[in-house]
């Protein structure tokens, strides 16, 4: 792994500029939860988001 | 002279001690001393007839024929070849060792595939559901590219891309810029 940190506020810029809105993001969150929670869990977790933040994010 | 137990020798060539009793009942190899109490004890020109015994024991020969060879007189054509055998067990078992060392590594392998949660098929159909099509994935890894080159290499990396395609993908995401 580089030492490039990649954390929440990075992404959610990435996921702005090409045209995502909060919206679609919330939707994107819950789509993740219903197809794949395992992969949902350790997508937040690479983005270095706290336990708690992830639980919310995850009953979005 | 230093001498061996049996439990010593067993242990040295992974013999359980009854098959050494029995070598040494049947007279493939009799220990040259015994202890004050009376045990086995094999001298090192016993421990030298076993590696013999177990050269000849791994090209399949009964241990009969084993006898046999032990009592006659070796020709400088048998003790040759006796050598050459030595040298293929070692091959043998040097080989054996490396394909140990391959199959852990690609049993690793295999493994860390089957457990990665998020493929690249899981990734790009997230991508999808985010109502991106192919020019709007192209987009993400070029801004991906752009802002955090670094974390694009570890997130190809981590959905399990091989190391070409994630530099190919590397390639055109920069040069869109």
């Amino acid at each position: 792994m580089s030492n490039e940190v990649m954390n929440k506020e990075k992404w959610v810029l990435l996921f702005k500029e090409i045209g995502l809105d909060e919206a679609t993001m919330t939707r994107w969150h819950r789509e993740f939860e219903a197809r794949y929670p395992d992969g949902h869990q350790s997508f937040l977790e690479w983005l270095n988001i706290g336990e708690d933040e992830i639980r919310h994010i995850r009953a979005l | 002279m230093q001498m061996f137990t049996i439990g010593k020798v067993a242990k040295k060539y992974s013999l359980s001690r009854s098959t050494l009793i029995y070598y040494d009942m049947i007279g493939v190899l009799t220990p040259s001393g015994r202890s004050e109490s009376n045990y086995r004890l094999y001298s090192d020109s016993d421990l030298k007839k076993m590696d013999r015994i177990q050269l000849f024991r791994s090209t399949g020969l009964s241990l009969e024929a084993i006898e046999l060879l032990l009592q006659t007189e070796s020709s400088e054509l048998s003790s040759t070849l006796e050598s050459r055998l030595f040298a293929i067990n070692n091959e043998i078992e040097k080989l054996r060792d490396q394909q140990k060392v391959i199959l852990k590594i690609l049993e690793n392998e295999i493994l860390d595939k089957n457990t990665r949660v998020i493929t690249k098929g899981v990734w790009v159909s997230m991508l999808e559901a985010a109502g991106l099509d192919e020019k709007g994935m192209k987009n993400w890894h070029v801004e991906f590219e752009k802002n955090s080159p670094e974390a694009h290499q570890d997130f190809l990396e981590s959905i399990g891309i091989d190391k070409d395609e994630i530099s190919a993908i590397r390639d055109w995401s920069r040069a869109e810029c």
